[in-house]
């Protein structure tokens, strides 16, 4: 029997993901979440809005502003409402990573990754507008879709560079840095994931990661904190990426409480440090999201 | 600031910002902003953009919240119906204004609202004998953005 490279690739991760305590099929989806957007609105106004024209709207139980939205005769992604800025569309995990920052007006934020701007326009929004706000982005195809969600969501305490996060000078340091890296991403929201990625992938994303995380903790004030986070299942690109940060920086990690499972203190039979299990995941068969995976570090 | 003033005194604004140019875009910032010091080099944003000079000044969507607030600006109001058509890029027949703040004269420059907000701006104009809002900018432009880029 003739296995194709996908349903190859399928397999193997699926096992990974077994060794790792979930049976996942594979065919896991996220329901359409839409995040209100505070610069501009209220959740008030804006659910008696949607819900007027017919929007059946959930709240998210640990999302200080999230929906889960069922559309209803038009897209949510192309109405007044979105074109105003009002709400954004954004994944239930993807939202929970700038709510576990906890950015305030008095914090100088990095957003490392910065494009498309999602989260970007979210810690804006949790700044009250206020403070000042760095986001980068080496890729200016991308950073012109950041710029239009900086214009559509009515943010003005943005600055934004063209650059690679690991060399750019920005000649000062931050309270808080948000490192959303780059990474393999998962099959959730990528329907070409399994045809598409391989373990090497996974391997050269975790170097590239490591090399960011180092101008993190370079760009990061004593006493600062760090969010990273992925959108990947891979251990590779998680605890094993923080196991190497508390090995070689000082930090201390913070525990992440809410919905989600802690991180792993096992991976495919290594055993990793026990504060590791600090870290959070979001996992598509138990949290009903894209896979996840955020941690907290404080420079000390 | 040429393109940008011209733009403001169409539409009936007072507002003289001061602004920061990088390239062809203009943007101002906020006090709080504007007291911090920051490196200029990569920077591509910086604070409120107010928009970008091309032929004429192509006004943002935060420069068009701005006078939306600002009292004195020349307004349209239209209900959601006729709004929905003005952000698909369409111009606005004269009997779907609701409302008008300020005189609707031929040639002049119109902030279009809906909701309390502005959608666009326009020009009331004669088309094939038709009065209309023709449609010079609106927050389509977001979808048709994304499409070209």
């Amino acid at each position: 029997m003739v296995v194709s490279r996908e349903e190859a690739n399928k397999q193997f991760f699926l096992d990974r993901y077994r060794m790792l305590g979930h049976r996942l099929t594979g065919d896991e989806k996220t329901p359409q979440v839409i995040r209100v957007n505070t610069v501009k609105t209220s959740d008030a106004e804006l659910l008696k809005t949607l819900t007027g024209l017919g929007v059946k709207l959930a709240k998210v139980p640990y999302l200080d502003h999230g929906y889960v939205a069922d559309e209803s005769g038009f897209s949510l992604g192309a109405s007044t409402e979105y074109l105003l800025g009002l709400y954004s569309l954004q994944e239930s995990a993807s939202q929970y990573a700038a709510q576990t920052l906890a950015p305030s007006a008095g914090d100088t934020v990095l957003d490392m990754c910065a494009a498309p701007g999602g989260k970007t326009t979210q810690i804006a929004a949790i700044m009250g507008n206020r403070g000042l706000l760095y986001a980068v982005d080496a890729d200016m195809g991308r950073i012109y879709a950041l710029e239009n969600n900086l214009e559509r969501c009515g943010v003005d305490n943005c600055l934004v560079y063209h650059g690679d996060a690991t060399s750019l000078d920005l000649g000062t340091r931050f309270s808080k840095v948000l490192l959303d890296a780059p990474c393999s991403g998962n099959y959730v929201t990528d329907p070409s994931w399994f045809r598409n990625r391989s373990i090497m992938d996974v391997q050269r994303n975790a170097e590239t990661q490591r090399k960011l995380l180092i101008a993190a903790m370079r760009r990061l004030e004593p006493g600062g904190t760090l969010l990273y986070a992925t959108c990947s299942l891979e251990p590779e690109e998680n605890e094993l990426n923080m196991e190497w940060l508390l090995r070689n920086h000082h930090v201390t990690l913070v525990e992440i409480s809410g919905p989600g499972e802690r991180g792993l203190t096992e991976v495919f039979g290594q055993k990793l440090g026990e504060e590791l299990s600090k870290c959070h995941r979001f996992w598509p068969d138990t949290n009903h999201t894209q896979g996840f995976f955020l941690a907290k570090v404080v420079k000390t | 600031m040429r393109l940008l003033r011209r733009f403001l005194e169409q539409v009936g604004s007072m507002m003289d910002p001061e602004a920061l140019k990088i390239d062809s875009k203009r943007f101002t910032l906020s006090p709080e902003l504007g007291r911090r010091r920051f490196s200029r080099e990569n920077l591509v944003y910086a604070g409120t953009y107010l928009g970008r000079n091309r032929r004429l000044f192509e006004p943002s969507s935060l420069l068009l919240q701005m006078l939306a607030a600002e009292e004195g600006t020349r307004k349209v109001h239209l209900d959601r119906d006729a709004a929905w058509l003005f952000v698909c890029g369409r111009d606005i027949f004269e009997e779907n204004v609701k409302r008008v703040e300020g005189v609707l004269e031929l040639g002049r420059y119109y902030l279009v609202m809906f909701d309390g907000r502005c959608v666009g701006y326009g020009r009331y104009e004669t088309s094939a004998g038709i009065r209309v809002i023709r449609n010079l900018f609106d927050l389509g432009d977001f979808l048709r953005r994304e499409g070209s880029g």
